[in-house]
C-alpha cells in the first residue's frame, strides 16, 4: 500500500501498488503544477517512482483569499 | 529529472521554463525571477523603505524573505480581520515568521477600528470580498501615507495577476484595464505599489516556501468560497498544461500591447481625487469608501431587528 495525505483538505487514501508521482496527481484529478508531492520531507518530481510502503502528501498549492 | 545548474537530483520541475532544480539550486532561481522584476519595472530605488502586505500565507512571507535577502529594507503590515478560525493562525504565522527574520511587524486590528469582517459582513450587503479587500487597501495605504513608506509591495503572483486580468477582459473592464501591472506609480499622496512576484506562478512560490521551510498558514478564509477566481485559476492551470507559458504570454503581451491602449483611454476621463471629509484619505468622492462602510455599518448596529 501507498499511504496519501492530502493538504490541506486532510483526506487520506491508499493506492495499492508502485505508480509515478505523475500517476498519483491524476489519479486525484490534479494537474503537475497544481501540489507538491512530498514524501519524508522531500519534494518529487512528476516522474519519481512511488513505492510499496511509502508515505505521500500531496499538497495543493492555490492560495488563500 | 537532474538539475539545470549542478546536474543533481531535481526536485522541482518547470514545464513552462522547460527545466528542473535542485533544492539548492531552486531559491536562486526564485531570487533571480524577482530580482529581475524589481529591476526591470524599476521597482524599488535606493533608498526606498518597503512595506509589505502580509497576510500570513505563502506567497507574503516569501516575498518577505525574497526582498529582505536582496538587501531591500523591509517592514511589514498585517491586518488582523478578525474572522474566527482562521485572522488568529493568519496573525500568529506573520508574527512568528518576522521574529524569526528579526524583521519589524505592525499588526492593524479591524476590531479597533469597529470593522471586524464577521460584523461588516453582517450589516453591509455587498460580496464580503470585495469591501475586505477594500478595507485591506485602505490601512495599507494608510499605514504607508502616515508613515513614510515609498513603496507598498504585495505577494500577487503570475496566476492572482492573469485571473484578475482574465476577469476584466471577460468584462472589458476598461478602467481596471488601464492600470493593471505589476507596478503603479505613485500618485496623489499614494505609495507606488509593486508586485515584485508577478512572474512567479503560485506552484514556483509554493515550492520555494517548503524549501526554504516557511511557516505559513494552509487552511485558507472561511469566506473564500463566493470568489470566482479559484474559477478563472482552474481554467488556467488546465490551458498551461496544454500550452506551456501561455500565463507568461498573456501577461506579458498585455503588458506591452493591451494596456498602453486603454491607459491612453483612461487619460480622458479620470476623476481627480481630493482628501476624505471625515479622515482625509484620497479619495475621488466626497466622503472615502471606508468612511461610508463605518457609517453603514453603525447606522445598521442603530436600527432595531437587524
Ligand atoms: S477570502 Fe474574502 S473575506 Fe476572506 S480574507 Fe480574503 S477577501 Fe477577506
Ligand atoms: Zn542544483
Ligand atoms: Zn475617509
Amino acid at each position: 500500500m501507498i499511504q496519501v495525505r492530502l493538504e490541506p483538505q486532510g483526506r487520506e487514501i491508499r493506492l495499492p501498488k508502485a505508480c509515478t508521482a505523475l500517476k498519483l496527481l491524476r489519479e486525484l484529478g490534479l494537474g503537475i503544477n497544481s501540489a507538491l508531492v512530498i514524501r519524508d520531507g522531500e519534494l518529487l518530481t512528476p516522474d519519481r517512482r512511488l513505492n510499496i510502503g511509502d508515505e505521500i502528501v500531496v499538497r495543493t498549492v492555490t492560495s488563500r483569499g | 529529472m537532474k538539475c539545470r545548474k549542478c546536474k543533481a537530483l531535481a526536485a522541482v520541475a518547470l514545464p513552462s521554463h522547460n527545466t528542473a532544480f535542485c533544492p539548492d539550486c531552486y531559491p536562486d532561481f526564485v531570487r533571480s525571477q524577482v530580482e529581475r522584476a524589481v529591476h526591470r519595472h524599476k521597482m524599488i530605488a535606493p533608498g526606498d523603505r518597503v512595506l509589505v502586505a502580509v497576510s500570513g500565507g505563502k506567497d507574503s512571507l516569501a516575498l518577505t524573505l525574497l526582498l529582505h535577502e536582496l538587501g531591500h529594507d523591509v517592514h511589514g503590515l498585517h491586518v488582523d480581520l478578525d474572522i474566527p478560525g482562521s485572522s488568529t493562525d493568519a496573525r500568529a504565522a506573520c508574527e512568528g515568521f518576522f521574529a524569526k527574520l528579526g524583521l519589524p511587524l505592525t499588526v492593524v486590528e479591524l476590531r479597533r477600528e469597529g470593522l471586524a469582517i464577521p460584523l461588516v459582513k453582517s450589516r453591509i450587503k455587498r460580496p464580503i470580498c470585495s469591501v475586505c479587500g477594500k478595507l485591506k487597501r485602505h490601512y495599507f495605504n494608510k499605514f504607508a501615507l502616515e508613515n513614510g513608506y515609498s513603496v507598498l509591495a504585495t505577494g500577487h503572483n503570475l496566476d492572482d495577476e492573469v485571473s484578475r486580468l482574465f476577469a476584466n477582459t471577460i468584462r472589458w473592464d476598461a478602467s481596471y484595464l488601464s492600470d493593471q501591472g505589476p507596478v503603479l506609480p505613485a500618485a496623489d499622496g499614494f505609495a507606488r505599489k509593486i508586485k515584485p512576484m508577478y512572474r512567479l506562478t503560485e506552484f514556483e512560490i509554493a515550492n520555494f516556501s517548503f524549501l526554504r521551510g516557511i511557516d505559513h498558514v494552509i487552511a485558507g478564509c472561511p469566506y473564500s468560497g463566493r470568489a470566482s477566481f479559484p474559477v478563472y485559476k482552474g481554467l488556467w492551470s488546465g490551458l498551461e498544461e496544454r500550452m506551456h507559458g501561455a500565463k507568461v504570454q498573456f501577461y506579458e503581451n498585455f503588458l506591452r500591447d493591451g494596456r498602453p491602449v486603454f491607459a491612453a483611454w483612461a487619460e480622458h476621463r479620470e476623476d481627480p481625487l481630493s482628501p476624505c471629509t471625515v479622515c482625509g484619505y484620497p479619495t475621488s468622492a466626497a466622503v472615502c469608501g471606508v468612511c461610508r462602510i463605518k457609517t453603514m455599518v453603525a447606522a445598521a448596529s442603530d436600527t432595531p431587528n437587524t
